[in-house]
């Protein structure tokens, strides 16, 4: 009895504003909040709540049978707290259906596994806790953003407790096979992996308003059928996509409302079909190959793999920066601190670096809220060095708090042995002077150069 | 005098040169000045400045009825010459539009907004013809033209009147476009340069460039510094705590931003607590910005992009070292400035400026190992660092327009032009 699996991506970054060298140590929000703001409304508005509405009415109208997932990322939830709290408030009706469930990512929607483990599980584990607090559920199923996959990250996860991860179904890897079936990801023991079928996926994602599209105008008893051809060849339909495909990247006008609405019951109209969640379905199905991504595999681009974020060295270097400064970063203990370098991590910053200017670089530029990928790069790292100079003016103040308590001690050292320790001050300065002669002299040979050059 | 830039249309720093050695000089002189493009409401003191943008076009059409006698034929050809490498490209079609028909259109040349553009060529020729027109009904004794965009208009005024004609060089051909571009501005330079009396180019650097490139005598030269305005120095509180070098400029060749590039990193392996910064746009931004991250110091090296005066008096007043790499630079008034805020240079031996500016420390342009040397001392030694300061302010006491304007009224009598 094969299943229909939705997955949607819900996700919002904090869009940096134009930061400009001017701009470092005055105190200045990193975040333009304006655009921020603008934007989360215009998407609520036309995405979102109309969205979120229509599958409520679904699942009550298919009493139950009709389910769903989300994955929300922990900024996007965070703008919903700020500026939309009734669009969040519509997540947890969904949540409460028992229909809806909600999977795991990293909090910042961030590339965190690639350069920094540590980091990775505490924004998997963050992100957990804010789902739970919200949803009250606790996440099974991991998927990494933008579908960033390998072997590696399988088995990491699987060390975490989960039962299922999600990733792209590509071509090469799957080699003639299907992406209707379950697989085990290698060296792991019990995990399985959910793989996107790109194919009916973008047909609703991308294609479904091409009108140069031989297939179109994409009707729900069309779109039924390719699916119920796979009976017989599969297990489990993974139609993974944007949240936003609905109202916002197609709009309301292109009729996406209305096949959304006759799709389940299309689906339902054959009785072997059913709908699951992504734990429902690494529950109750088997994995039946293996599945060995060697290399970080994406669902970004034609490309599939991490150019969209990390091709160029601007890119590079901007990510490196980040996150050489990690464990000064968490040691601070400063909140905000912690949370303004959270956010650089999100993997939009450097998606908006991308000089990919082919194909694929005019969905860069219609996400990209800067004029070039040159200006997200400068005001990017703009915000980076005022976020190195609050670290290091913080250590400063440690250093400077933690002074005066040494000259306490040393004080009352010298109370109990005067003479030794005045002694000691003596030959101290005896050092000094020596060290300052030398320093003269070198200051005047190279005074004597500078002379003689003039 | 004939002029191009002038302000308050500025594109680099011929117009705040030529604004500033006019005025000094109009205390000693009567001076007309004619440039191609001024604001109306723009005046100057003594001084008779005439832009042909504000002249009547109907009237100015009756200067191009009576045919004159070209001191050269001047072919245009459609190209895309451009002095200064800021400006963007324009649309295909403007490039071909420089064959102008009726007079009206000729003397319209000038209300557009453009100085430079793709047809200068016509602009150059259509400023001369009118400057030549001018000129014959006026009086005077000398031609004084700055710069190659002038020089066609000062061969024609003198082939007309006869007086003798002076010409003042702040910037080659060759300094743009490197020794091996000899095109259509570099002709032009020649031939005009040849022609002249008197050349006042701005250093002896320059002078030596107009002898080994144009072929042209040293005796028919006389070098004149140029001066410099007297800058309300400040400081201000840096909001971050490395030390500070800095840049400013055209981001082109003849700047040497890839050599500051350079000296950035070689600096930041021995010292990481030091930022870069970069003040000025130009082509090689993009390519800059992209290798200042391929070497990792992408959170030591900022580019400001163009600045106002503003905020660049801001950067020189948080600034602990001024760093200048050109490859050819006639001048170089921005080093005067970081001197007149009390900021160490290190400057390029191929500098004009290295002339008057002994407290500074020189290097080749190309020899970045010794000017990150010289960085690192400065932001170590300050015994080094204020004795370079205080060379630098006693420098700066010659360095004015007024010595400049009287240089040139002596120049003048001593060469008996009058």
């Amino acid at each position: 009895m094969p299943s229909i699996c939705f997955y949607f991506q819900v996700h919002q970054p904090f869009r940096i504003r134009n930061y400009s060298f001017f701009d470092i140590g005055a105190n200045i929000p990193y975040e333009d909040q304006q655009k921020n703001s603008d934007i989360l409304n215009k998407v609520a508005d036309k995405c979102y709540l109309k969205t979120n509405k229509k599958m409520l009415e679904l699942i009550h109208r298919h009493q139950g049978k009709f389910k769903i997932s989300y994955s929300i990322s922990g900024t996007a939830i965070e703008q919903f707290e700020i500026y939309r709290p009734d669009v969040l408030k519509s997540f947890i009706d969904l949540s409460d259906t028992g229909c809806v469930e909600f999977l795991s990512e990293t909090y910042n929607h961030s590339l965190s596994f690639i350069y920094s483990k540590d980091e990775f599980k505490r924004q998997v584990e963050k992100h957990a806790a804010v789902i739970k607090k919200y949803f009250n559920q606790e996440p099974g199923v991991f998927r990494n953003t933008e579908l960033i996959y390998n072997n590696e990250l399988a088995a990491y996860i699987e060390d975490m407790g989960y039962k299922g991860i999600i990733c792209e179904g590509l071509d090469h890897i799957l080699n003639g096979r299907t992406s209707n079936y379950l697989y085990k990801p290698v060296n792991t023991k019990n995990i399985k992996v959910l793989l996107k079928n790109y194919r009916l996926s973008d047909d609703i994602a991308f294609r479904f308003s091409d009108k140069g599209w031989a297939e179109y105008p994409l009707t729900a008893d069309k779109f039924r059928n390719w699916i119920h051809a796979i009976a017989g060849n599969g297990e489990t339909v993974n139609l993974f996509m944007d949240y936003e495909t609905f109202g916002e990247h197609q709009w309301e006008s292109t009729g996406i409302f209305d096949f959304l609405d006759h799709l389940p019951a299309e689906i339902l109209k054959h009785p072997d079909f059913d709908f699951k969640t992504p734990s429902e379905v690494v529950e109750s199905l088997p994995a039946r190959d293996i599945y060995d991504v060697h290399n970080f595999s994406s669902w970004a681009d034609t490309e599939r793999d991490l150019s969209a974020w990390l091709s160029n060295s601007m890119q590079q270097e901007a990510i490196k920066q980040v996150y050489s400064i990690e464990k000064q970063i968490l040691e601070s203990n400063d909140s905000e601190l912690i949370k303004g370098w959270e956010r650089l991590q999100t993997s939009d910053h450097f998606y908006y670096m991308c000089t990919k200017f082919w194909n694929d670089g005019d969905v860069h530029k219609y996400f990209s809220p800067f004029d070039s990928p040159y200006d997200a790069y400068l005001y990017f790292m703009n915000v980076f060095s005022d976020i190195e100079c609050r670290l290091k003016s913080k250590k400063k103040k440690i250093r400077k708090a933690a002074k005066p308590a040494k000259t306490k001690t040393t004080l009352s050292a010298t109370n109990s042995a005067e003479s030794g320790s005045l002694q000691k001050i003596n030959t101290d300065t005896n050092i000094d002077k020596k060290k300052s002669q030398d320093k003269l002299k070198e200051h005047y040979s190279q005074m004597f150069s500078y002379m003689c050059e003039t | 005098m004939l002029g191009w830039e002038f302000p308050p249309i500025i594109n680099g720093g011929l117009g705040v040169a030529c604004h500033d050695l006019s005025a000094a000089m109009s205390e000693l002189a009567d001076i007309t000045m004619i440039v191609p493009k001024s604001s109306p409401d723009f005046k100057m003191k003594n001084m008779n400045l005439i832009g042909l943008n504000n002249l009547d076009v109907n009237s100015l059409a009756t200067y191009f009825n009576n045919t004159q006698q070209q001191p050269f034929t001047l072919h245009t050809v459609p190209a895309d010459i451009n002095p200064y490498h800021t400006l963007q490209p324009e649309n295909f079609e403007d490039t071909y539009c420089s064959l102008l028909t009726t007079e009206r259109e000729k003397a319209g040349v000038f209300t557009i907004d453009q100085l430079y553009g793709n047809d200068i060529v016509s602009k150059v020729a259509q400023y001369a013809s009118i400057t030549a027109e001018l000129a014959s009904n006026m009086d005077f004794d000398v031609i004084h033209a700055h710069d190659w965009m002038t020089m066609l208009a000062g061969v024609k005024i003198k082939q007309q009147t006869g007086k003798p004609l002076v010409m003042h060089i702040h910037s080659l051909e060759v300094d743009r476009g490197g020794e091996n571009s000899k095109g259509w501005v570099y002709q032009l330079e020649k031939k005009g340069m040849e022609y002249a009396d008197l050349l006042m180019p701005v250093s002896h650097f320059t002078a030596q460039n107009i002898h080994q490139h144009y072929g042209i005598d040293k005796r028919k030269m006389f070098v004149i510094h140029n001066g410099s305005k007297v800058v309300k120095a400040f400081r201000s509180k840096r909001r971050f705590k490395e030390k500070t070098v800095l840049f400013v400029g055209r981001l082109t060749r003849q700047k040497g931003p890839e050599k500051f590039l350079d000296i950035a990193s070689k600096v930041l392996e021995k010292d990481k607590d030091v930022r870069f910064i970069m003040a000025g746009s130009g082509d090689y931004f993009k390519p800059l910005l992209e290798q200042s991250s391929y070497r990792n110091i992408g959170n030591r090296f900022h580019m400001a992009g163009f600045l106002n005066s503003q905020k660049l008096n801001y950067l020189f007043s948080i600034s602990d070292v001024y760093c200048m790499p050109s490859v050819s630079e006639p001048f170089g008034l921005s080093a005067v400035e970081a001197a007149q805020f009390k900021i160490p240079c290190v400057i390029s031996k191929q500098s004009g400026v290295s002339e008057v500016l002994n407290g500074s420390l020189k290097f080749d342009f190309w020899d970045t190992d010794k000017a990150a040397g010289c960085i690192l001392k400065l932001i170590s030694d300050s015994v080094l660092r204020n004795k370079v300061i205080e060379d630098a302010s006693q420098n700066l006491n010659s360095v004015s327009w007024e010595i400049a304007a009287k240089k040139i009224i002596d120049a003048y009598s001593l060469n008996q032009l009058i």
